[in-house]
C-alpha cells in the first residue's frame, strides 16, 4: 500500500527561483513562422479544393429586383453558385444581410470569372445615412432596426445628478468645454475572416481563423448539417484577430452550403474589401464633455453627452470618469445608428476612446487650472500605483528637464514645437474558470502539455510549454505544446485579456499534478515523499541532497505506460485587475500640421511575466496600434451613395515603418504580486490620449478630431479655414 | 508548351492586372454614375486573357514546370498553382499596399500580387522559402526568431524578404535608411521596433563576419 502523500498546492514561487518563466523566451512557433512554414487557415489546401466568394452589396440599404448567377454557373471551372437573396429582399450593410450570392469555382481565375457573371439590380435607397449627422437629420429614414425603431437613436442611459453637477460646474474655479469626433476604427487582421472546411470520414475538419477555436464546432456544425461531435476545428497560426474572430459569420454559413451541396473541400475567406465591410470594427464616437476643477488641482465636476455610432450595433464605450475621481458627474449616453455594419469587440471595446475623452478633459483642466499635468493626473487617481508608473514614464520622456510644464510651448524658427503628454490605462484582467490542460509524460521522456487555446500571435503557444519545462526542470524545446485544436480540453475564448489568466493556471496545475505523480514513483528510487524534490536543468534530486539524483530520462523511463493528467483553473494562480501609464514625446510641424511621434513609454503591470520578450511584444503592439489610430485611421463612407471609400490599405492606412519612433516597453517588476493575469488591452488603451496631450504640450493646439491628421491639427492650430 | 489559345480582347489596365478583384465596385460605381438608384455588376466587359498554358519558372533554384492563365499572378500561381503550393508569401492587400507579398525577382524586390506569373519566365523567383528553413535559417531570420519580430507572423514573410534585399541594398545604412528601405510592408500587430532591432542584430553579425573574414585574409 502507497503511503498517504501530502501535496502542496502549486504556486509561481519566488521569482529568484525561476529559471524560464520571467525571462525572455524565444517563441516556440518563431522558426515556422519566418520560414514561411507555419500554415494558415488561408494556407491550407486539399484535394478538389474549390476557392468560393460571396458577393456583397456594396450599399447601404436596398431591395433586391434580382439575381441571376446563370452567367456565372456557364464559366468553365465554375462549380456552385446560387443566390442568397430572393426577390424583393431588403439588403443591410450588415453581415449576412448584405450578402447577395456566392460563387464557387476550380481556381481564383474562374472564381474572378463567376463572380463578375452574376448579374443582380438592387434598388438602392435615396439616403445613405453613414454619418452621425445624417442619422440624425430631421428627414434622415429610420434605419436603426431595433424592433419598433422610431429613429435611429437608441440605448439613452443618464447617470448622475444633473442639477448637484451643474451646481459643482459652476462652482468650480476653472472650466473646461470640449467636443469630440472619434472616426470607427477596423481591427485590419491580415488574414481575412473565413476557413477551409474538409468534410472527411468524420464529418469535416475546418481550418478556422478563431480566437475561439473550443467553441467552434457548435457554429460549423450547424453550417454543415452535422453533429457537433463530427466537427474538428483547427486553428494552428491565425493572422490576427483583435476581437473580431469569435465564431464563424456568413463566410461560415456559405461555405457549409457549399460543402454540403458539392460535397467537395471549400476554402472561403473574405476579400479585403469585404473585411473592411463586414468584419467588424471599433465604435466611433461624438461626445462633449464640460468639466471643473478647483484651483488646487481637484476635479470637481464632470457632464459628458455620449453619442455611440456602432453601425446597426449599440457601439461600446466605457464608463467615465475612466479611472479618474471626479467630485460630482452626470453622463447623458446613447447609441446613434448609420446603416452600417455593427461594432464588434475591438481590443480593449469602448476603452481607448474613454480613455482619450476623459485624458485630453484632464489635462485641458490641468493647464487651465495653471497646474503640471503629471502632478494634477497624480492628485486625481485612485491608486498609488498609477502614481508611481507615471513617474517613471516622465523621468523616461526626460518631462523633468522639459522646458514648458504648465502652459505649451512655442514652435521654433523653422515652425517646428515638442511636446510631451500623458495618459494611464487600467483593465479587468478576469479569468474563466473552465479552462484545463492535459500534460503526458511518455516512458521515453518526451513531453506533450495539451489544451485548446489558440495563439493570436500572443505568445501562448510558448508558455503552454515553458511552465510545463519550469515545472519539470526542463528546458522549453524539451516540451511539445499542442494546441489550436478543438478535440483538446477545454480551454477559453481568446478575448478581454482572459486567456493567460485562465490558461496558465490550469497548465500549471497540470505540470504540477504530473510532477507529484513522479515524485511519488521516486520514493522508491530516492527515499523523498512527495514534496521532497528538486527539480532543475533536466534532472531531479532530493532536497538538500545533491547526490540522490536522477537524470530526466530515467524519471520517465520508472513509468510503465504514459502518465496523463489533467490540471484546471487554480483561483489561487490567478489575479486580474492591472495598470499602465504611458507618455509620448512629439514634435508638430506647425506649418504643415504634421505630427511625428519621437518616443512613446509605457509601464504596465500584470502580476508574474511568463515570457518579458512576448510581453515586451505587446506593450511595444498595444503603443503601435494606438499611435496608428491616433494619427492615420480613419473610415471614410461616401455620404450620397454609402460607399466604402476606405475598403483597402492604400485608403485605410495604418501605422508603417516610418511612423515609428523609438518604444520603450517596460514592465512593472515593482508589482510583486505572486498571481498574473493577461494584459493585453491595458497598453492599447491610453497611446492616442497622450499623444493628443503631447501635441497640446508642444503648441497648444488641443486635438479632440481623430485621427491627428495634418488638416486637423491645423484647424485645432488655426481654426477651420 | 501547351496552348489553350488564350484569346485576347480589348486591352485595358485591368486586363493586363488580374480583371476582377475590384469587380463589384467596378460595377457599381458606373451604374452610380447613371442612375443613382440601382446597382448592378452588369456594365463589366472586363477584357481578360483566358485559358491555361504552361510556364516553366525557377523558384527559389529549382524549375518548376506549372500551368497558369496569362492574367494569374505571380501570388496566385505560387499559393494556388504550385505542387505543393508555396504558401509562405501571403494574400493581404492585393493592390500592392502591404507588403505580405513580397519576394525577390532576379534579386530585386517586387510584390507577388503586382506581378503576373507569365512574366517570370526566365527569371529567379525567391521566395521567403527559398532563403532558409526551421532548420537552416538565413541570418534574418535567426534575428528575427531572437528579437522577437513575428507576433501572428502573417507580415512575417514578407518582411523577411524585404530585410535581406534591405541589408543587401544598404549594408551599412542607417536605421532611418533602413526603415526607408522596407517601408513597403505593414504589420498590424506592432512588431516594428523588433523587425529594427533584427535588421541591426544582422548588420552587427555581418559586420564582425567581414572583419573575422578580412583578418583571415590578412594572415
Amino acid at each position: 500500500m502507497p503511503r498517504e502523500h501530502r501535496t502542496a498546492d502549486p504556486s509561481w514561487g519566488p521569482r529568484a527561483d525561476l529559471d524560464i518563466l520571467n525571462r525572455d523566451i524565444p517563441r516556440v512557433d518563431g522558426p515556422d513562422k519566418v520560414t514561411g512554414r507555419a500554415k494558415y487557415s488561408h494556407d491550407m489546401r486539399a484535394p478538389g479544393l474549390l476557392y468560393a466568394r460571396l458577393i456583397v452589396y456594396p450599399r447601404t440599404r436596398g431591395k433586391v429586383e434580382s439575381i441571376d448567377v446563370s452567367g456565372a454557373l456557364a464559366v468553365p471551372g465554375v462549380v456552385w453558385a446560387k443566390a442568397l437573396k430572393a426577390a424583393g429582399a431588403n439588403v443591410f450593410y450588415q453581415g449576412a444581410d448584405s450578402v447577395l450570392a456566392a460563387v464557387a469555382a476550380e481556381t481564383l481565375e474562374a472564381l474572378d470569372d463567376g463572380v463578375r457573371a452574376v448579374k443582380f439590380v438592387v434598388k438602392a435607397d435615396s439616403k445613405a445615412v453613414v454619418t452621425h449627422k445624417g442619422a440624425l437629420a430631421n428627414d434622415a429614414p429610420v434605419v436603426a432596426r431595433q424592433r419598433d425603431a422610431q429613429s435611429n437613436i437608441s440605448g439613452l442611459r443618464e447617470r448622475g445628478d444633473t442639477a448637484k453637477t451643474e451646481a459643482a460646474l459652476a462652482a468650480s474655479d476653472v472650466q473646461v468645454d470640449l467636443s469630440f469626433e472619434i472616426p470607427v476604427q477596423h481591427h485590419v487582421c491580415l488574414e481575412t475572416h473565413g476557413q477551409v472546411i474538409v468534410p472527411d470520414e468524420r464529418g469535416a475538419t475546418v481550418y478556422a481563423s478563431s480566437q475561439a477555436v473550443k467553441g467552434e464546432p457548435q457554429g460549423f456544425a450547424g453550417a454543415l448539417g452535422l453533429k457537433q461531435s463530427e466537427v474538428r476545428v483547427i486553428t494552428q497560426h491565425m493572422g490576427g484577430g483583435f476581437g473580431s474572430k469569435f465564431g464563424g459569420g456568413i463566410e461560415a454559413q456559405v461555405a457549409g452550403q457549399i460543402v454540403q451541396e458539392t460535397k467537395r473541400p471549400v476554402h472561403l475567406l473574405l476579400t479585403r474589401d469585404q473585411e473592411f465591410s463586414l468584419a467588424g470594427n471599433r465604435t466611433g464616437v461624438v461626445a462633449r464633455v464640460r468639466a471643473g476643477a478647483s484651483k488646487d488641482g481637484a476635479l470637481t465636476a464632470l457632464a459628458a453627452e455620449v453619442d455611440r455610432l456602432g453601425g446597426l450595433g449599440g457601439g461600446s464605450f466605457a464608463a467615465l470618469p475612466y479611472i479618474y475621481k471626479v467630485g460630482e458627474m452626470a453622463t447623458k449616453m446613447r447609441s446613434v445608428h448609420t446603416a452600417t455594419d455593427p461594432n464588434r469587440a475591438m481590443r480593449a471595446p469602448g476603452h481607448p476612446q474613454a480613455s482619450f475623452v476623459m485624458e485630453s478633459v484632464v489635462d485641458a483642466l490641468a493647464y487651465a487650472a495653471g497646474k503640471d499635468p503629471l502632478e494634477f493626473r497624480k492628485l486625481n487617481l485612485p491608486d498609488p500605483i498609477w502614481q508611481r508608473q507615471l513617474d517613471r514614464v516622465a523621468t523616461e520622456l526626460g518631462w523633468p528637464a522639459h522646458p514648458h510644464h504648465t502652459a505649451p510651448g512655442k514652435p521654433d524658427a523653422r515652425g517646428i514645437a515638442r511636446g510631451i503628454g500623458f495618459a494611464v490605462s487600467a483593465w479587468g484582467s478576469s479569468a474563466q474558470d473552465n479552462a484545463k490542460c492535459q500534460v503526458v509524460v511518455f516512458p521515453d521522456g518526451s513531453v506533450e502539455s495539451r489544451t485548446a487555446t489558440q495563439d493570436l500571435g500572443t505568445g501562448a503557444r510558448t508558455y503552454v510549454a515553458a511552465i510545463v519545462a519550469e515545472e519539470l526542470g526542463l528546458q522549453v524545446a524539451d516540451v511539445e505544446p499542442v494546441i489550436g485544436d478543438s478535440d483538446l480540453p477545454v480551454n477559453v475564448a481568446s478575448g478581454g485579456s482572459v486567456t493567460t489568466g485562465s490558461s496558465a493556471p490550469a497548465i500549471k496545475h497540470a505540470a504540477h499534478l504530473a510532477r507529484e505523480a513522479l515524485e511519488a514513483k521516486l520514493e522508491a528510487v530516492l527515499g523523498a515523499a512527495v514534496g521532497g524534490y528538486v527539480w532543475k536543468g533536466g534532472h531531479v534530486h532530493v532536497k538538500d541532497d545533491t547526490t540522490k539524483k536522477l537524470a530526466w530520462k530515467q524519471v520517465a523511463g520508472l513509468l510503465q505506460e504514459p502518465l496523463d493528467v489533467t490540471g484546471s483553473f487554480q483561483q489561487s494562480l490567478h489575479a486580474g485587475s492591472i495598470h499602465g501609464a504611458q507618455g509620448a514625446l512629439v514634435e508638430v510641424d506647425t506649418l504643415t500640421g504634421r505630427v511625428n511621434v519621437l518616443k512613446m513609454v509605457c509601464v504596465q503591470d500584470q502580476g508574474l511575466p511568463l515570457n518579458r520578450m512576448a510581453l515586451r511584444s505587446q506593450i511595444n503592439g498595444g503603443m503601435v496600434q494606438a499611435l496608428s489610430y491616433a494619427l492615420m485611421e480613419c473610415r471614410v463612407h461616401d455620404e450620397a451613395t454609402g460607399y466604402l471609400l476606405t475598403g483597402n490599405l492604400e485608403s485605410y492606412l495604418i501605422a508603417g515603418c516610418q511612423e515609428i519612433g523609438e518604444l520603450v516597453a517596460i514592465i512593472d517588476d515593482d508589482e510583486e504580486r505572486p498571481t498574473l493575469c493577461g494584459m493585453a488591452e491595458a497598453p492599447i488603451v491610453p497611446g492616442q490620449s497622450a499623444i493628443a496631450n503631447a501635441i497640446f504640450n508642444a503648441c497648444g493646439a488641443r486635438l479632440t478630431t481623430m485621427p491627428f491628421s495634418p488638416d486637423n491639427v491645423l484647424t485645432a492650430l488655426h481654426g477651420k479655414v | 508548351m501547351t496552348h489553350s489559345d488564350p484569346k485576347p480582347e480589348a486591352l485595358s489596365r485591368r486586363a493586363l492586372l488580374k480583371g476582377a478583384g475590384g469587380v463589384a465596385a467596378v460595377g457599381g460605381l458606373a451604374a452610380t454614375a447613371e442612375a443613382r438608384s440601382v446597382t448592378t455588376l452588369e456594365p463589366a466587359p472586363v477584357p481578360t486573357l483566358r485559358g491555361e498554358v504552361e510556364v516553366t519558372l525557377s523558384i527559389n533554384g529549382a524549375t518548376q514546370t506549372l500551368k497558369v492563365e496569362p492574367r494569374t499572378t505571380l501570388l496566385d500561381a505560387l499559393r494556388t498553382r504550385l505542387e505543393p503550393a508555396l504558401t509562405g508569401t501571403k494574400l493581404v492587400c492585393d493592390s500592392g499596399s502591404c507588403g505580405a507579398c513580397t519576394v525577390l525577382l532576379d534579386g530585386k524586390l517586387a510584390y507577388a500580387c503586382m506581378n503576373l506569373a507569365i512574366d517570370q519566365v526566365g527569371r529567379q523567383v525567391t521566395t521567403v522559402e527559398g532563403l532558409g528553413t526551421p532548420e537552416a535559417q538565413s541570418d534574418v531570420q535567426r534575428a528575427f526568431c531572437a528579437e522577437d519580430a513575428a507576433m501572428c507572423g502573417f507580415c512575417t514573410p514578407g518582411f523577411i524578404v524585404a530585410c535581406h534585399a534591405a541589408l543587401e541594398r544598404k549594408p551599412n545604412g542607417t536605421l532611418d535608411e533602413l526603415k526607408h528601405e522596407i517601408s513597403g510592408n505593414l504589420c498590424r500587430c506592432g512588431t516594428y521596433p523588433h523587425i529594427f532591432n533584427a535588421l541591426q542584430r544582422v548588420q552587427a553579425e555581418r559586420q564582425v563576419a567581414s572583419q573575422q573574414g578580412s583578418k583571415k585574409g590578412a594572415k
